[in-house]
């Protein structure tokens, strides 16, 4: 009797499950066609800007918020070269900018924009000790103040190591996210397939010229392709119908396929001096003329990091703390991925107004 | 058997463990199947399972001496042929005296000697204008000094030339 029971409930529990199915599937099949208008909404980025300057393919954005900024010394915020740097503000409730904005900050941005083939020779000395100089050069002009505070992500990261090493003068505070400091670690699969005995960089440069945004595009696609190339997607079937999960979807896959080419010779440099030799944290990395030393970093540092990190994972990021010769330093630890460390809702409400108090407190 | 058969053999051997060993992990994620569950739930969770499964699998497969070297020949080979287009076309280009992409090339990399070369000299001449800006700076520094002190010496010659005039003389008595 009690079997009989049993099964009669197992029965009612599978017909509901799939009845609720069924009409799961009706709601995701007539959210569909909606697609293509959703896409349509998406923007690349949400907080007012204008252009305050530009050079070659570089231009600097100026962010506007409600009110004047409550700080003298501005915030500059780079990014890498692999990518655009709109996921800084990709969308309401999901913007590091307009946290920055809002807390009274006047942030500007650098856009490296697209190299063409007429930048294929560009290095990381021009990137630093060009570009960068020149916009902090401006940014103190402009704002009267002496100094900046710097906010580096991923590559734009190490860029802004690099240039607060050599400039330690002009940079009041650094802030970093998930930024490649120690390259020795085999733990990430990029570390290990640009091994010299697998890649040779100087015949891969020396043929394409400027690394094609596809080629970046595919090696990031294969770091994780079981989630890339069938997760992702069974995930979006799965909440099609759901406009907010369609709309963030979106606005990451719009991103994520935004990759821009990278100089050839910056490629060459970060493959073999970063990837390969691993010079930086040895404080040999040649740039031009200067030889970064991390040790001269003095200014107070917040380095942010995420626990999931596939790309840049903790260990390639955690040992700059001990390297530089700041005694206000700290990090953070978050349970996120690389971009999640952005732009997850829970890095915005509970990550990123720590890191705008850590700025806060030590800003003029 | 040569060697290089026994390593291709070995090769395959370990491709093949890895990969039988992946797809009898997916087949043990069935075994914890409910079947007292909703039917969906449980389809969902299996899903998930043997996609972590594979996932992990891909990673460690693509972490071993035979996909990287895979990947190394691939990446060659795609290198090889692009370079062999080109030349190719290099070939024609010059039949026709139409510039090379590698005519453009070496010109741009010319151009970023030359600039490279007018950065560098003009960085030098930078220096040597903030040396002269230095040096210039501690000459007015000396000067204004100097004006200062001889200010105070001509205040004090002055100052003591007054001061008899303005203290009365006592009366003689003649």
């Amino acid at each position: 009797m009690d079997k009989e029971t049993s099964n009669g409930a197992d029965w009612e529990t599978w017909q509901a499950s799939f009845i609720n199915e069924t009409f799961a599937n009706l709601r995701r099949l007539t959210a569909v066609p909606f697609l293509p208008d959703k896409m349509e909404l998406v923007r690349k980025g949400i907080t007012p800007r204008e252009v305050v300057y530009e050079e070659d393919r570089l231009k600097v954005y100026r962010y506007i918020g409600e009110s004047e900024p409550r700080f003298k010394t501005p915030l500059c915020l780079a990014f890498a070269l692999v990518n655009r740097p709109y996921i800084m503000d990709l969308k309401e409730g999901r913007s590091i900018i307009a946290q920055y904005v809002k807390a009274g900050f006047d942030l500007y941005l650098i856009d490296w924009g697209t190299p063409t083939r007429a930048e294929r020779f560009l290095t990381a000395d021009d990137y630093v000790n060009g570009y960068m100089l020149n916009v902090v050069r401006y940014l103190r002009e402009r704002t009267g103040s002496d100094k900046v505070n710097l906010l580096g992500y991923c590559m734009g990261g190490t860029l802004s190591t690099m240039f607060t090493a050599i400039h330690q003068d002009l940079v009041k505070n650094l802030v970093l996210l998930a930024t490649g400091i120690d390259y020795s670690t085999r733990e990430p699969l990029l570390n290990l397939w640009t091994d010299p005995r697998y890649f040779d960089v100087d015949k891969f440069v020396d043929t394409v010229g400027n690394v094609p945004a596809e080629f970046l595009q595919a090696a990031f696609l294969l770091l994780k392709p079981v989630s890339n190339l069938v997760e992702k997607y069974v995930n979006l079937a799965e909440n099609v119908h759901r406009d907010e999960f369609v709309d963030d979807y979106l606005h990451m896959e719009t991103w994520l396929n935004d990759n821009i080419p990278v100089p050839g010779e910056v490629y060459r440099e970060w493959a073999k001096y970063l990837f390969q030799q691993n010079l930086l944290v040895k404080n040999r990395m040649p740039l031009g003329r200067h030889i970064v030393d991390l040790r001269k970093i003095t200014c107070p540092l917040l380095n942010l990091m995420a626990s999931n990190d596939h790309l840049v994972p903790c260990s390639q990021t955690e040992p700059l703390n001990d390297l530089v010769s700041s005694t206000d330093k700290e990090k953070i630890v978050w349970p996120a991925g690389h971009i999640g460390l952005a732009v997850s809702s829970k890095a915005q409400k509970e990550l990123w107004p720590r890191a705008v108090e850590w700025l806060v407190k030590r800003t003029d | 058997m040569t060697d290089n058969t026994g390593k291709i053999f070995d090769q395959v051997a370990a491709f093949q463990k890895l990969w039988m060993d992946s797809f009898t992990e997916m087949a043990g994620v069935w075994s914890q199947y409910s079947a007292g569950s909703p039917p969906v739930d449980e389809m969902r969770r299996m899903r998930g399972g043997m996609l972590k499964v594979l996932a992990e699998t891909w990673d460690e497969y693509m972490r071993t001496p035979q996909f990287l070297e895979m990947m190394k020949a691939s990446l060659n080979g795609a290198l090889d042929l692009k370079r062999m287009a080109r030349e190719g076309m290099n070939r024609v280009h010059d039949q026709f005296e139409n510039p090379t992409k590698q005519d453009v090339d070496d010109v741009l990399l010319a151009i970023r000697h030359v600039e490279r070369r007018v950065l560098e000299r003009l960085e030098g001449l930078d220096e040597r204008v903030a040396n002269l800006n230095e040096r210039i700076d501690d000459v007015d520094a000396g000067m204004a000094k100097h004006g200062k002190a001889i200010d105070r010496l001509e205040q004090t010659i002055k100052a003591k030339a007054e001061k008899p005039a303005a203290t009365p003389r006592k009366a003689t008595g003649a």
